[in-house]
């Protein structure tokens, strides 16, 4: 259950190597047809060192985001389900760069919607390349259905 | 899961034209639990999905979404996004066709182009699976001259 008490949680950074095939794979995954996701070559034509991550990139984090024993953020994927994202880009991420992700939780709301009550969680994640240039940032809004019974 | 309309899609004063993706089928989302690390099984598991109530599997909003981004960059261009936001409203089921659409807003304080993005599915209901908006630098009006 999420409650107010998570407002301002920061996660210990964590780092993700933007490696190569994670990033042909999501691209493949997504049917991209922009080939500088997808061909070495091409990217490197376009003056890029290599494959250039898709907008959506940020979700590979989830192989790197290291388990906590305590981690404060809990919920039953059975009642889970996504709210939206969004991405702010603010510099290009390539294959080969290394980046350094903090998160904050930002609010907790309750609310009623068409399902019943839910409960809406934002965290803000920001992502730093090894140059120190913070090349995106990235608002998630998770929700879980019902009361959480308490 | 392929493109079946609407692969170079054009950006015009009104709006951006459609594209159609899809089947979404159960191979779509396994592999893009694979490549984007969903594994909750409410997207591959349906007797999982069933007791939770749901009628069975249904994508991750992050497939849709990704599948959108792809949508967005094809119209726009990749180097010019800045802003990308995605809000669920509906679930995408296995088998589903998306019809993703843009229309264009107002520019925003900076002089940047905003549209707004709907995904339907082709369903009888046609329900709405997700709303977003995309702002974008510079982005001229007429059509992109095939893709790059």
């Amino acid at each position: 259950m999420f409650d107010e008490s998570l407002v301002g949680y920061t996660a210990p950074p964590f780092t993700v190597p933007v490696e190569r095939g994670k990033v042909v794979e999501l691209a493949r995954a997504l049917g991209l047809q922009d080939r500088i996701h997808l061909d070495v070559d091409v990217a490197r034509d376009e003056g890029r060192d290599d494959v250039v991550a898709p907008p959506t990139f940020s979700t590979v984090m989830s192989f790197w985001r290291p388990e906590l024993d305590d981690d404060p953020i809990r919920y039953d994927v059975r009642r889970a389900v996504a709210g939206g994202a969004e991405w702010e880009y603010l510099g290009e991420i390539v294959a080969g760069d290394v980046l350094t992700v903090t998160m904050q939780v930002t609010s907790v709301e309750h609310k009623v919607g068409r399902r019943g009550p839910m409960t809406l969680l934002t965290r803000e994640f920001s992502f730093v390349n090894q140059r120190d240039d913070l090349v995106l940032r990235l608002s998630t809004t998770s929700i879980e259905l019902g009361d959480g019974g308490n | 899961m392929e493109i079946i309309e609407g692969g170079y899609p054009t950006v015009d004063a009104d709006g951006i034209s459609e594209r159609r993706v899809g089947p979404i089928m159960l191979t779509d989302l396994v592999r893009y639990a694979g490549a984007g690390g969903d594994f909750n099984p409410m997207h591959h598991d349906d007797g999982f999905a069933r007791a939770a109530g749901y009628p069975g599997v249904f994508a991750m909003g992050l497939l849709t979404a990704g599948l959108l981004s792809g949508y967005v960059e094809d119209a726009i261009g990749r180097e010019r996004l800045r802003r990308f936001s995605v809000r669920y409203t509906d679930q995408v089921w296995v088998g589903d066709v998306l019809v993703m659409a843009g229309q264009r807003c107002p520019s925003t304080a900076h002089g940047e182009d905003c549209f707004d993005l709907e995904v339907r599915r082709n369903r009888s209901d046609g329900a709405v699976v997700l709303t977003g908006r995309v702002v974008a630098a510079g982005v001229a009006t007429a059509p992109r001259s095939g893709r790059n």
